[in-house]
């Protein structure tokens, strides 16, 4: 129900205006440092400083011994968090029911 | 002398070169001018060609002073006054032009006023010669190698011919010979054909010695001055003319070399003058590069005194038949002979003017020069591989050849072999042939080759643009100034727009279909601000009994349009579909669009309300909390967490708002409400969803409240009474469904509500189906209460009691 499709459309006038219909959806959020996020958008700005709600943060690790590159994730639940501008790459919508 | 400055300049002493060039054309000078050059290309040559260079200046030295003596001697004799007339003028002519170079001379014409003494000629020409005689030294000191070069006549032939002429006129100085140098002087003014003086025929070098010969007569004079030249002349350097001479005629090579020396000795103060002098005899060769075809034509006629090197021999018979003719001719002839003159003399003075810098360049640097020209040429048109393949070639030979034989193979076929390859398969043919074997193949002809070869590659060009090579990514492309480079090669598909389109072309169907998700949130979002702005409007709105009201009016005008504005994003106006979900109800189907509800009413007319009440009623089935979220009796409450969420937040955003607009709205409203549900909603469905069970409890409770508040009149509350009977034979049979989960989930609170709802409204019959539809439910709850902590069971216990009280009865009845 809450999926929102990305992409432009004729009334949209900046790219934050996608964003904007995903206020309160549930959203993933890419982040520098091999981390990704989902939960729920609360709040933005034009610096893309995001408050997110109920999120899942996944850190993704490459562990290097033995020379087997093994990828381990960790997740982390917070219950509101705020994420810095500056780290994030991407902001998706993310089908939630 | 002005003679010696004439012939620098003037074509007309240029020809006093003749004799010289006779001797040439005793050996066929012509073809050695063409193998000159094409020394150029051999290494071997290279000695020559140092040679030939300091050639043009000997030849230039020898045939000024020549003609300088001619000229005077014409003067002499007066035979041909009006010739020299013509001569004087062309020769001051010159001197304006050269007069700078030549004034600074004069004192060096010491050892020439031998000249004087036979010649009344201004005596600033005299430095200018003994200029030229300065040269002549260094032509003997080459000699040296042009001994070298007797073996090989061709080449040798021009520096030897350069001293011979000299040293024969001395010792053959006789009147003939004085007489023959005026002759000789005679044939350059005029163009007759010449008949071939049985004298000097006989030498093939009689044609030389006329002009040499007025050296001739000066020498005798001069030789006592110079007592090396006549060393020179009987020790080794008259060998050295010999040898090259020897074919032709000793005697007078030897004889004239010493007439060269003589002046470098006496006048070493003259090197400004030597360029001067190379430049007429450089002409010559220049004239052979610009147009070898003319030479043989035009050799024989003008230009034979101009080029020693293709002087025939039979121009030097001309210079003494013309004496002849001059001497014997009559008025008429001499008239038309002076006319002639006149118009060579002034053709002379034109090519004079052209060739100002004549000499600057020897015939080699001239070939190289033009070679690089076709080297551009070629490179121009070329591809950019062959770029100065020429230069190349002789720079690093080798990588040269193993990168065109590499591009030979060459990975596209189609792509014509390099042009290089082609070049170079040519040149190998006429290297390996040795450049001085290669006479005749000269490089005039290797040009003419090398200029087809650059037409051709100009014409092949545009079919190959582009040249693919082995191993590069992409193409290079060719650019010329016509069709520039390409710097983006993109190709447009047609499917590539298309490609595009269909994205946004399938955005914009659903919204014309109908209400797309995404449309949806743009209307939530456009709710939010219009209902943002209707708030910042309402609290700066003045009391309504403020004094001004223009300015109420003015916000309530303001008011309106927002109002009509939300009420246009609520999309509640849309026509309702059966096939489409109305946008209003995916619009409550966001939770913000659910969070919205309870401001949006705020801000709404009753009847917009109404209308709201009204279409959630009719789509209640529809309802994102509704549709889903059935429970069934029996069996456990499967909810996800989002279902239960949304649930929640209905009751706890939406319902709210519609229980108040319920409770102000009148019973036939309430009645209307019911109707729908009952007629047009599937009431098993609804009935077994908390929201529904909810929504049914709110309306029944409703019209108990209005019934109980003596609202209702009696026709209203009759209408609902049929209403409520309707309904209730629709919703028996999903009685005892309508209980989420089991007995012992609980949670069913809100079933015991409606129940209570129900059993107030109805009548005594229904009253009994209800009990004992419910029968089952009330009794299993009471008996659980018996096994739960006494708090549990009282919570159970009351909330049966909410359904048992409504009809009259109390769960203690059934302990």
């Amino acid at each position: 129900m809450a999926d929102v499709e990305d992409g432009p459309t004729g009334s949209v006038s900046e790219p934050l205006d996608l964003v904007r219909l995903l206020l309160d959806e549930v959203v993933f959020v890419k982040l520098r440092g091999d981390r990704e996020l989902k939960g729920r958008l609360y709040a933005y700005d034009s610096h893309m400083n995001l408050v997110l709600g109920d999120v899942v943060e996944t850190i993704y690790v490459v562990d290097e011994d033995d020379e087997e590159e093994d990828i381990k994730t960790t997740t982390k639940k917070s219950e509101m968090l705020f994420v810095r501008g500056d780290s994030v790459v991407l902001v998706s919508p993310q089908n939630s029911s | 002398m002005g003679s010696t400055s004439h012939n620098q300049s003037a074509p007309g002493f240029g020809q006093a070169y003749d004799p010289f060039a006779d001797l040439r054309g005793n050996h066929d000078n012509v073809d050695e001018a063409l193998d000159f050059e094409d020394t150029y290309d051999g290494l071997g040559d290279q000695l020559d060609e140092t040679d030939d260079a300091f050639n043009d200046a000997t030849f230039g030295d020898t045939g000024t002073g020549v003609s300088g003596a001619v000229g005077k001697d014409f003067d002499f004799f007066g035979a041909t006054a009006k010739i020299t007339n013509a001569m004087e003028e062309e020769h001051q002519r010159f001197n304006l032009h050269q007069q700078t170079s030549r004034t600074v001379r004069p004192p060096a014409a010491q050892d020439y006023n031998t000249f004087y003494a036979y010649q009344p000629a201004p005596p600033a020409h005299q430095p200018a010669r003994t200029g030229y005689e300065k040269y002549k030294e260094e032509p003997t000191e080459l000699q040296i190698d042009a001994s070298i070069w007797g073996v090989a006549p061709k080449k040798t032939a021009t520096p030897a011919a350069v001293s011979q002429p000299p040293a024969p006129a001395r010792k053959m100085m006789s009147l003939e010979e004085v007489e023959a140098a005026m002759r000789a002087e005679a044939k350059y003014a005029s163009p007759v054909p010449p008949p071939s003086q049985p004298q000097l025929q006989p030498q093939y070098h009689a044609p030389e010695s006329s002009p040499y010969s007025r050296q001739a007569q000066l020498d005798p004079i001069r030789q006592p001055i110079d007592g090396r030249h006549q060393r020179g002349f009987q020790t080794g350097e008259f060998q050295h003319p010999g040898a090259q001479g020897v074919p032709h005629g000793h005697p007078i090579t030897i004889l004239q070399r010493p007439t060269k020396h003589t002046p470098t000795t006496s006048s070493p103060a003259m090197p400004n003058q030597i360029p001067q002098q190379q430049q007429t005899p450089s002409i010559a060769p220049t004239q052979i590069l610009q147009n070898p075809n003319r030479l043989p034509a035009e050799g024989a006629r003008m230009e034979v005194p101009m080029h020693p090197m293709h002087k025939s021999q039979g121009s030097a018979p001309r210079g003494v038949s013309q004496q002849n003719q001059l001497s014997d001719l009559s008025e008429k002839e001499k008239a038309a002979f002076a006319e002639a003159e006149a118009r060579r003399a002034k053709r002379n003075h034109k090519i004079h003017l052209m060739s100002g810098n004549n000499g600057l360049m020897t015939p080699q640097d001239k070939s190289f020069i033009t070679r690089i020209q076709l080297q551009q040429l070629v490179s121009a048109t070329g591809d950019p591989s062959e770029q100065g393949n020429e230069a190349a070639l002789s720079e690093d030979f080798y990588y040269q050849v193993l990168s065109s034989l590499r591009a030979g193979q060459r990975p596209n076929p189609n792509q014509p072999l390099n042009n290089f390859a082609q070049t170079y398969l040519f040149q190998t043919g006429t290297r390996r042939g040795g450049p001085r074997h290669h006479g005749p193949q000269n490089h005039v002809q290797r040009m003419e080759q090398q200029v087809q070869r650059a037409v051709e590659a100009a014409k092949n060009k545009p079919k190959n643009k582009q040249l693919v090579i082995e191993g590069s990514l992409g193409k290079i492309s060719f650019s010329n100034a016509k069709t520039p480079k390409p710097l983006l090669n993109i190709k447009r598909t047609e499917s590539g727009t298309e490609t595009n389109r269909p994205a946004s072309g399938q955005r914009t169907q659903p919204a014309s279909k109908g209400h797309d998700k995404k449309d949806a949130l743009r209307d939530i979002e456009n709710v939010y601000l219009t209902l943002m702005k209707m708030e910042d409007l309402t609290r700066s709105m003045p009391p309504p009994n403020g004094s001004n009201d223009q300015n109420v009016a003015d916000k309530q005008d303001e008011f309106n349009k927002l109002n009509d504005q939300l009420w246009n994003y609520l999309r509640v106006h849309e026509p309702i579909s059966s096939t489409i979900v109305h946008p209003f109800i995916s619009f409550i189907s966001y939770p913000k669009g659910k969070r919205a509800i309870p401001r949006v009413f705020r801000y709404l007319s009753p009847t917009q309300r109404t209308t709201i009440l009204t279409m959630i009623i009719i789509h209640l089935d529809q309802l994102d909390v509704v549709r889903g979220a059935q429970v069934q009796t029996g069996e456990p409450i499967s909810h996800d967490a989002a279902t239960r969420e949304r649930i929640e937040l209905f009751s706890l955003a939406v319902m709210p708002s519609l229980f108040q607009l319920l409770n102000e709205s009148d019973l036939d409203i309430v009645t209307g409400v019911l109707g729908l549900i009952t007629q047009n909603i599937n009431v098993d469905l609804v009935a077994r969803t908390r929201i529904g069970v909810s929504m049914l409890t709110m309306i029944l409770s409703r019209a108990e409240l209005i019934k109980q508040a003596g609202q209702a009149n009696e026709q209203s509350w009759q209408q609902w009474v049929s209403t409520f009977n309707l309904f209730f034979n629709i919703l028996e049979p999903s009685l005892h469904n309508i209980f989420p989960g089991t007995v012992t989930s609980g949670e069913d609170i809100y079933v015991w509500q409606f129940l209570a709802a129900i059993g107030i409204g109805a009548s005594p019959d229904e009253q009994q189906r209800l009990v004992f539809a419910v029968k089952d439910r009330v009794m299993g709850t009471v008996g659980l209460a018996k096994t739960l902590p006494p708090d549990m069971a009282k919570e159970r216990l009351d909330n049966v009691n909410l359904f048992m009280r409504s009809i009259g009865l109390d769960v203690e009845l059934l302990n």
